[in-house]
Order: structure tokens, then sequence, then C-alpha cells
């Protein structure tokens, strides 16, 4: 740790116009380093053997045909005509749509709504521990929450006896075998994981809007629900593109579930790009419709975390590929603001938790 | 600006040479390690005095090593049987430690592939006899022929021709029945129908030996409140074990050979097959299958059966142990009532066989095992864990239950009854008519439309 | 303010949402403890416990969900500080652009990896080997911990960098002895997330490893579903020892949880 006497000549030296000007651009502080590139090697190394190579070797699996055991064909572009036009594979895409709206949607607007609602008081005891409980879910394997949910849309299981308790015998059904009802039985499942993360999320960002606002807003007569839509909505933007980026990712990833509770049944209407990558893969032996497929579902999350993050960024994105933009917004979140209050900050400032992160965020 | 581009310029050009590395073919350059050479010569480089000697190999000369065993034989007897000759087997052989790796049906099936494909296999796996899974392992050449160690240890003699035949593939894994032998069976397995003794008592029926019989037997049953059949099908293969009880009673046992193992000269378009699909169709609409099955999970179905829930359950004989053990003297078995051909035509044939990987580093004791597993010693010990060998089940002793599913397996094998499961008959019929019978059972897909839709495929495998 | 009415009614709101949340898992402990065969006596059942660690083999699958954990974090921890450390403190040609491409990384989901690199693993003979299983997991979490790092050091002070080279401390040095005890909380942040997400992962362990001896404990508790036919009590014990070590680890230190998730940590 640096000496008083240390921490002021850093002050004198952070005045020179080459700090100053440094500090304007973007790039990062520091002078430049070429043992920069001794520091990055290890991640870069073991970023491009395991991520970045084969992924494109995933591009070269899907121009061929191959069984993953003998000899392959090129066949060009056949899968990815098989992807959409193999009305099972087409399938599994329209059934994470529906599962987005399971598990990014209606969590997203629950959790809104329950944090406008709490927030609302200025102080609520224990909402902490009500915190912690309502996040819990985010944080079981998801094999276990299988386990639990297959247990409860059993056809005698706590959900059907609930049901038939309050006298709705008509609504009890095998759940998870009923054609109807079993793609949003899992759909459902990634409600219950997702909705805490959307309050918790939501209620941090809300925590950082001033009262003053609100007041004024009252002030002018404005209601709940005026207040919400202009002063509570827009304040959360940021937060907002986290939340659906998470859960949005979330269905579209969907495998676990799937592979634990149905197999991709009753007949295909479970079945969701995951576990048809994987069926294909290393089950009947398809692996270039399997890379096609991988790759297309890629394209989706990469395409759908673009177009959310444009709807949370401000319009003052940082500059860059067009492509990163909104991915960049995304992760940085404004950590990357001109340092204004980094020289400034009393180092004191770090030792509590998190100072480092929300510092940068508060608006 | 002109930095940026200079930098995407670099980048592009560096991602660039990684492509060209990265744009070989996809196994071009494995194909001897997956294939049959690879796999060979591995395994010869460290057993070649072993193959030497195949002739009259002695296990106990093979040195310390460990035998990787993969089952599917979860359920209580067998499980029991399983570890029991384990036991002995190391008993017998002190140098050879045996580790055992089980897991249900479905869970050894979606792992199996990866595995048998890895350098460093299982030694001994259980590999279903279809073309879904054992064919495609053949045609890879992924599985060891037997056939030398069949000379060896007798296995000609011990298994007869209609048991090994189940188990035999040409080299490429196109021609299933014939060529040479990939596997041996411990059990002898049918779907066949249980009942409930008190039920059919309280109905006054007896056990219901034709089609018309048992269609009275299930209206009897529905008109007195009970529950007809007791059935679960939230595990995809289920559905294949009801369908082929019902078709067995319209359609004849050729037809069903040939659609079955995906041999010429059939469809799944003639008339007794319509016949069956509406029948089954109807029972669903009569309720005669318990309510909700499409959600029920397969074991929970047929523990409400021991508890009670339902006068029939069609089930295979990987049960008997389990409902012995929970009904006692309450359960009785049949063949499936006789239809139109007038036989008892029943679905089924051996257990899941056991095979040896190309990639096994221990063929030899592999080898040692599956016989040890098979001889006459075993069929004894399976009997006696309360299940049914697949040879030599009139000489074991047996009484209840057991004698019940004895005696409908001599009768079926003396009267040439068996036909094979549904699913055998292309190496992806397993996933098509698990979902089709699904889609047929839950109303998603007219009786019509389900045959065409597996006619389809049945014309493809055999080319006609 | 707010009035009484409506702070009993957000109460109300609050247990709502809790007891569902809390619900499945309430009821898997309470099945976990409950009689196995039917007719045995009621009671609490500890012993179903101690059933389900020996029929399921779960000693087994810890151990290797624990030795796995230990390496993802470990690895990835150590690889993002360094990396993080430059990217966020030097200057250096290149250094936009493969960040980027890192953070395009992020977004890849395990789908698109797993078909290519489990083959091209199996045709060098690394499946069914640790690596397999770990090397993955690290470059995931690498992509992650590395944006975060660099987030942490960009706004650690600079001050405090340059004092420390003042007081003759290498960059090394200065990297260990003062920037990583100082971001210590960031730092915990991002190992109770990569801890989550390796104990969690289900499918790389699924397909890259297929012995018995490297299976991690979800894989074994989805196998023993299957496996385990007679009864739930098990196989809910099974699931109650798979689901301790993150639920203790999240209560523990949730706030290190709830803040990453904040923060937009995505995997």
């Amino acid at each position: 740790m640096g000496s008083m006497a240390g921490t002021h000549a850093a002050d004198r030296a952070a005045d020179t116009p080459a700090t100053r000007r440094r500090r304007r651009s973007s790039g990062p502080p520091g002078e430049p380093r070429r043992l920069a590139y001794l520091y990055i090697l290890p991640a870069v190394a073991v970023f491009a053997t395991f991520i970045g190579f084969p992924l494109v070797r995933s591009a070269t699996f899907s121009f061929y045909e191959w069984d993953g055991l003998g000899s392959s064909t090129w066949v060009g572009l056949a899968n990815y005509t098989a992807v959409f036009s193999d009305p099972t594979l087409r399938g599994a895409f329209f059934h994470a749509l529906v599962l987005i709206v399971f598990y990014a949607v209606i969590p997203v607007s629950l959790g809104l709504l329950l944090a406008a609602t709490m927030m609302r008081a200025r102080r609520m005891r224990g909402l902490g521990l009500f915190r912690v409980l309502i996040f819990l879910p985010q944080v079981v394997p998801m094999v276990v929450v299988a386990i639990a949910w297959r247990q409860i849309y059993g056809p005698e299981g706590p959900l059907n006896s609930l049901l038939r308790g309050v006298g709705l015998d008509g609504l009890a059904r095998p759940w998870l075998g009923d054609y109807t009802w079993a793609l949003p039985s899992v759909g459902l499942v990634g409600t219950w994981v997702g909705t805490g993360l959307c309050f918790v999320l939501f209620l941090a960002g809300m925590a950082k809007i001033q009262r003053e606002l609100y007041e004024a807003a009252r002030l002018d007569g404005a209601g709940p629900l005026r207040e919400f839509f202009t002063i509570t909505l827009p304040s959360v933007r940021g937060e907002l593109a986290v939340a659906l980026t998470l859960t949005v990712i979330a269905a579209l990833k969907t495998f676990d579930l799937v592979y634990v509770m149905t197999s991709g049944g009753p007949g295909n209407r479970t079945a969701v790009p995951s576990y048809e990558v994987y069926r294909h893969a290393f089950l009947i032996g398809e692996v270039g419709t399997a890379a096609a497929l991988a790759l297309v579902l890629t394209a989706i999350v990469f395409v759908a975390t673009v177009i959310i993050n444009r709807i949370g960024d401000d319009g003052q994105g940082p500059a860059g590929p067009p492509a990163t933009r909104g991915i960049r917004a995304l992760l940085r979140r404004r950590h990357d603001d001109p340092p204004t209050t980094v020289t400034s900050a009393p180092s004191g400032a770090l030792s509590t938790p998190a100072a480092s992160d929300e510092g940068g965020r508060r608006r | 600006m002109s930095r940026a581009t200079r930098k995407w310029a670099r980048f592009v050009a560096t991602a660039g040479v990684v492509a060209l590395i990265a744009a070989c073919a996809p196994g071009s350059d494995d194909d001897g390690d997956d294939g049959d050479a690879g796999g060979d010569t591995t395994a010869d480089a460290d057993g070649d005095a072993d193959a030497d000697a195949d002739g009259d190999t002695d296990p106990s000369d093979l040195g310390e090593l460990t035998l990787v065993v993969w089952d599917q034989e979860v359920r209580g007897g067998q499980s029991e049987q399983i570890d029991a000759l384990n036991e002995a087997f190391e008993a017998e052989y002190p140098n050879i430690t045996i580790e055992r790796v089980s897991r249900s049906t479905d869970d050894l099936r979606t792992t199996l592939r990866l595995a048998l494909s890895d350098d460093d296999a299982p030694d001994v796996v259980q590999a279903n006899n279809g073309r879904t899974d054992m064919g495609q392992y053949v045609a890879s050449g992924l599985l060891e022929p037997l056939d030398s160690y069949a000379g060896t240890y007798g296995w000609f003699d011990r298994f007869p021709e209609s048991v090994r035949s189940l188990a035999m593939y040409s080299d490429d894994g196109e021609v299933y029945g014939d060529g040479a032998l990939y596997g041996l069976p411990q059990m002898g397995e049918i779907v066949g129908l249980y009942y409930s003794k008190p039920k059919l008592d309280e109905l006054g029926i007896d056990p219901p030996a034709t089609h018309d019989e048992f269609v009275a037997a299930l209206e009897a049953a529905d008109d007195a409140g009970e529950l007809p059949i007791q059935f679960g099908n939230l595990n995809p293969f289920a559905g294949i074990h009801e369908y082929g009880f019902v078709q067995n009673q319209f359609v004849d046992a050729e037809t069903i050979r040939n659609l079955g193992f995906g041999r010429p000269g059939s469809s799944w378009l003639e008339p007794e097959s319509v016949e069956a699909t509406e029948t089954i169709m109807d029972w669903v609409d009569a309720g005669y299958f318990t309510d909700g099955f499409a959600g029920l999970d397969y074991d929970d179905s047929w523990q409400q059966f021991t508890q009670g829930e339902g006068v029939f359950l069609v089930a295979g004989t990987w049960l008997l142990a389990d409902l012995d053990g929970a009904m006692g003297d309450d359960v009785g078995f049949i063949l499936p009532p006789a239809g139109a051909s007038g036989q008892n035509l029943v679905t089924g044939g051996i257990s899941i066989p056991f095979a040896i990987p190309s990639n096994s580093d221990n063929k030899d004791a592999a080898a040692a095992y599956i016989d040890f597993i098979t001889n006459s010693e075993a069929m004894a010990t399976v009997a006696d864990a309360g299940n049914l060998p697949v040879v030599d089940a009139e000489q074991q002793e047996a009484s209840g239950l057991q004698a019940d599913v004895f005696e409908a397996w001599a009768q079926a094998g003396a009267e040439d009854l068996l036909v094979p499961y549904l699913d055998y008959a292309t190496p992806t019929f397993y996933d098509t008519i698990t979902a089709a019978i699904q889609d047929l059972l839950g109303g998603q897909r007219a009786p019509q439309d389900f045959l065409e839709h597996l006619e389809a495929e049945y014309v493809e495998q055999v080319g006609s | 303010m707010i009035s009484r009415t409506e702070r009993i009614a957000n109460y109300a709101i609050l247990i709502l949402f809790a007891t569902i949340a809390l619900y499945p898992v309430l009821m898997i402990i309470s099945t976990a403890l409950s009689p196995d065969q039917i007719g045995d006596s009621g009671g609490l059942h500890f012993g179903n416990f101690a059933e389900a660690w020996t029929q399921g083999r779960f000693g087994s699958y810890m151990r290797t969900s624990a030795i796995v954990a230990v390496l993802v974090v470990g690895l990835s921890a150590l690889f993002s500080i360094m990396a993080g450390y430059a990217f966020g403190t030097m200057r250096f040609r290149g250094s936009e652009v493969l960040f980027y491409v890192v953070l395009l990384g992020i977004m890849v989901p395990a789908e698109a990896l797993v078909v290519a690199l489990y083959f091209d693993l199996r045709s060098v003979g690394l499946t069914n080997t640790l690596v397999a299983i770990v090397a993955p997991q690290v470059a995931q979490s690498v992509a992650f911990g590395t944006f975060w790092m660099r987030a942490y050091f960009r706004s650690s002070s600079r001050e405090v960098v340059e004092a420390a080279r003042l007081d003759g401390a290498g960059h090394w040095r200065t990297l260990w002895r003062v920037l990583v005890p100082m971001g210590r909380p960031a730092i915990t942040t991002m190992l109770v997330l990569i801890f989550m997400w390796t104990w969690n992962e289900f499918l790389i362990p699924l397909v890259m490893a297929t012995s018995e001896g490297l299976r991690t404990a979800p894989l074994g508790l989805a196998f023993f579903q299957g496996q385990y036919t007679a009864g739930t009590a098990l196989l809910a014990a099974g699931a109650t020892l798979v689901a301790l070590p993150v639920v203790l680890v999240y209560l523990f230190l949730q706030r290190h949880f709830i803040r990453g998730m904040v923060e937009g940590a995505v995997k």
C-alpha cells in the first residue's frame, strides 16, 4: 500500500497534461506495456483453444454429413436447409420462443411490478430477508429444480391435489404428458427461476431513484400508474436490459430441464434447440445437423442480445464496431465512463463492497 | 480510423488462418482411431499374447486388471443377480476386479454411443440389439464380433439359433439376424399381461385367453368402476410395449417380424394394422387406460398397480421380481390374448445383450465375464433372483408368478410366438415410433396418419 | 409514506412470492425426510441421506464435482485477474479488439461448443479426462472473469498503483500485494458466481466424460432418478445433497451472488 506522500505525488502527477489527455480518451489508463501480452496470454490461449477454435470447427462440421464415427461427406448448406425445413427442428425454435415468454416476459413484468410496489414504501423491515428467499431459485442446480417440479406436476402430485382441493377438478391433468400444457409447464419452471432475479435487479435499480422525483410527481397529482411509467420504468432501463438478456439467454439455452423432465415429449412438444443439438450429435449421429443447429442458436443468442441492449442503451453508447456496441453497453454499463471520480476517490471507499462497481453506475 | 481498420484487418487475417487449419473435414483424420483398424491395433498392442492364446485363455492368467461393465439392470431382482454374479466372478478370478456402472435403460442409451467411441471404452456393455443401437454400433465398427469366443466357450451349443439371431448382424450392420454374433443375453424377455387375481375374482372372470375375452374383461372392469389397464407413458419407451401388445392381437407374426426387423415384404398400411390402431384408440377413448397416462412415470405406474390400481398391466418380464415381491400371490402372468392369427403372439425375445466394445483393452477377460454370467450356473442364479433365464428355464424351480412366466416363455418358444420389438426396425425408429405413439395416444395424430408416418420410414429402410 | 393497509398488502405479496419460491425446495427436503417404503413408520428419516449417499454413489460424484469446481474456479480466477489487470491498467496494441472478442465469447452458449469440442478432443484422446470437463468451463469463466476484473481494475484508484510503483513495487507485486487485496469484494463475487455455474453445469460433463469416476453431482443425480425406481424419498435426499453446497455458499455470501447478477453477469 502506498504512503501518503506517494498518494500526493500521484495527485500531482495526475495533473500533467499527458495524463489529462489520457484520462479524456477512452483508452485504459497506464502506460504502454508489452508485458500486457504475457498477462493476457493464459486467458487468451484457453479462450482461443476452447471457445474460438471449437466455434470455427462447428462451422466446418456444419457443412458435412457425418455420423460421428466413420468418414464424412461434404453437403454444402444442406444441414442449414434441414434446420429450417425439418418440422421437429423448426418446432424446437418455436418452442424456444414460447419459453421466452415464460422465462423472460412474465418474470420481468412480475419483477417490475413487485419491485415498484415495494419501493413505494420508503423503508420496509425485513425486505433483505425476502430478497434472499425470493432469489434462492436462481442458485439451485437445474437438475434439482427439474426433479422437484417433475414431482409437483405428477398426476397425483401437489399441483393436481391443490386444484382438486379447491374444486377445480376439471383443471387437473398430467401436466408433463399433456400436449397443450407440457411446454407451458416447463416454461413455468423458468418463470419460477427467473422472477426472483428480476425482482432483485429492479429493486437495486429503483433504490437509486431520487425520492424527490416521486415527491414532485405526487405534488403534481400523479397516481401510482403515472409515477411508474414516467419515473420508475425509464430509470431502470439499464436493469431491464440486463434482466432481459439473462432471462432470454436462459430460455434459448434450456437443456437440463427438458433432459430430466420430458426428454422432449410428449411427441416432440417440448423439444428445444439445445436438446436437439445434443440428440442429433450424440444420440442419432447427425453431427452436421447438430453443428448447424448450434450455430443458428448462437446467432440467435447474439442477435437477441444486441437487440435487447439497443433498447437498454440510452443513445450515447460508446463507439466501436456496431455489432458489439449493444453488448458493450450492457457489459460495461458505464464502468468505462471517463474516470473523473477515480482520482479523487478516497482509497477507503474501495474497502466497502462493490464501491468500485457501483460507483460507476450512479447517475 | 485507419488504425482501427488495420486492427480489424489483422484480426480477420488471423481468424482466416485459424479457419484454414480448422477446415479439415470431420472424421477424415481420425477414421483410423475410431474404425476397426485403430481400435484393433491398440488392443493388439497390449494383448498380443492373449490373441494368440485365444483358443484356451484362462482368465486367471490375464494378470491384475479392472473390468469396467456397463449394465442397465437397475431393477430390484436384476440388480441383485448382477451383484451376485459379479461377486462370484471376482471370487473365482481374484486377479480381476469388476467396476460396475449401472444406469436406467434410457440413460444408458443416451451415453453409450459416446462411451463406445472413446479410446477408453468400457469392457462390457449392454447394447440394445435393434438397429437403432447395436446395428449402428456394428456398422461403425464399435463392437467386437464374438464368433471366435463363441467357439471357445461353446456358445453356439448353449444358445439356440432363435436367441443368437437376435444379436447377429452382417459386418456393415445392414443385415439383421444373420452374420456374426455381437452379444449374449442373460434373460428371456416377453411383454405379456399381468393381472390382479383378487380383482379378476371379484369380477368373476378368468384370465382372458382370446381377444374377445380380453375385451369383455375390459368392459366388465370398467363397468365395475375398476381401472382396466394400468399404464404410464411419460417415459417414451412404454408406448412401444402397449402398442405392440394390441398389434399382436390383429396382425400376423410374419408381418410384425418384417416390420420389426426392418425386412422387406410387408406394410404398415394393411387393414389389420389399421384395425389394431383404431382399437387402441377406442380403448383410450373409453378410458380403459390410467387417467393421465401421458404424464405418468413408468415406475410410478407399476407401483400403483401393486397398490391395487388396475386390473391389468401390460409389461415385460423385467418387472417379474419387483411385482412378485410386492404382490406375491395376488398377481398372475399370461401371454397376450390370441387374436386374428389365433396365436398368442408376444413381443420380446431376449433381454438387452452383453457385448464387447472394440475399444476395450480387456477383450479376453470381457469374454470370460460374459461367459460366466450366461452359463448354466448363472441361469440358476437368474432364476433364484426371481427372473426369467434365457435358456434352461424349464430346469429351474419356480412357483407363483415366476412359474406363470416360465410357462408362458416355454409356450412362446414351443409355438414360435415371439415377435420383435417394433423399434428394432431402422437406425432412428426408436425416436420415430416412441414420439408417434405418444402423438397417437394423445390424439395428435389420426390412426391413418400415424401408420403412414411409420410406413414412410419403413419403406425408406427396406428400399422398396 | 404509504398507508398501513398498503404496508400490510406489501408484506402479504412478499410472503406469497417467498412461499412460491421456497415451496419446491421445502417439498424436496420434506420428501427426503419421509419414509422411503410404504408402511415404514412415521417420523423423520435422516437415514435416507446416508442410504442415498451409498446407493447413489454421491460420495464419488460430489468428490468429482469438488475437484472440478476447485480447478475451474482457481484457474479461471488466476487467468482472469491477470488478463483483467492488463486490459484494465495497461495500453497495448490490439487490446480493444482482443477484449471485444473475449466479450463476444461470453455470449457463446456451451451448446455451440460441445459438439465440435467433443469430437476434436476425442481424436486427440482427451475425452473422458478431467481436462475435457475443466478446460471448456475455464474458458467460459475466463471470458466472464476478464470482463469483470477489467472493470474493477479500471475503476481502481490509479494513484494507488502509481504510489506503489514509486515505492519500488513492480507490476507483478503491485497486482498481488496492492490491487488484489483491495479488490477482495469484487473478486469474491467473481469466485462465487463461477463456483455456482461450475457446480450446476450439466451439459459439458454429460458429454465430455462417460467414465463413472468422472461423473459430477448433477449428472449422478439425473441418473439416480432413472435408476432408482421404487419410491421418491431417496431421490429427494440425493437432490438435497447435490443442492446443499451451492445453497450453503449462497446463504453465507448471498450479497455477492445478488450483486454479481445485478451487475449483469452472463453465462
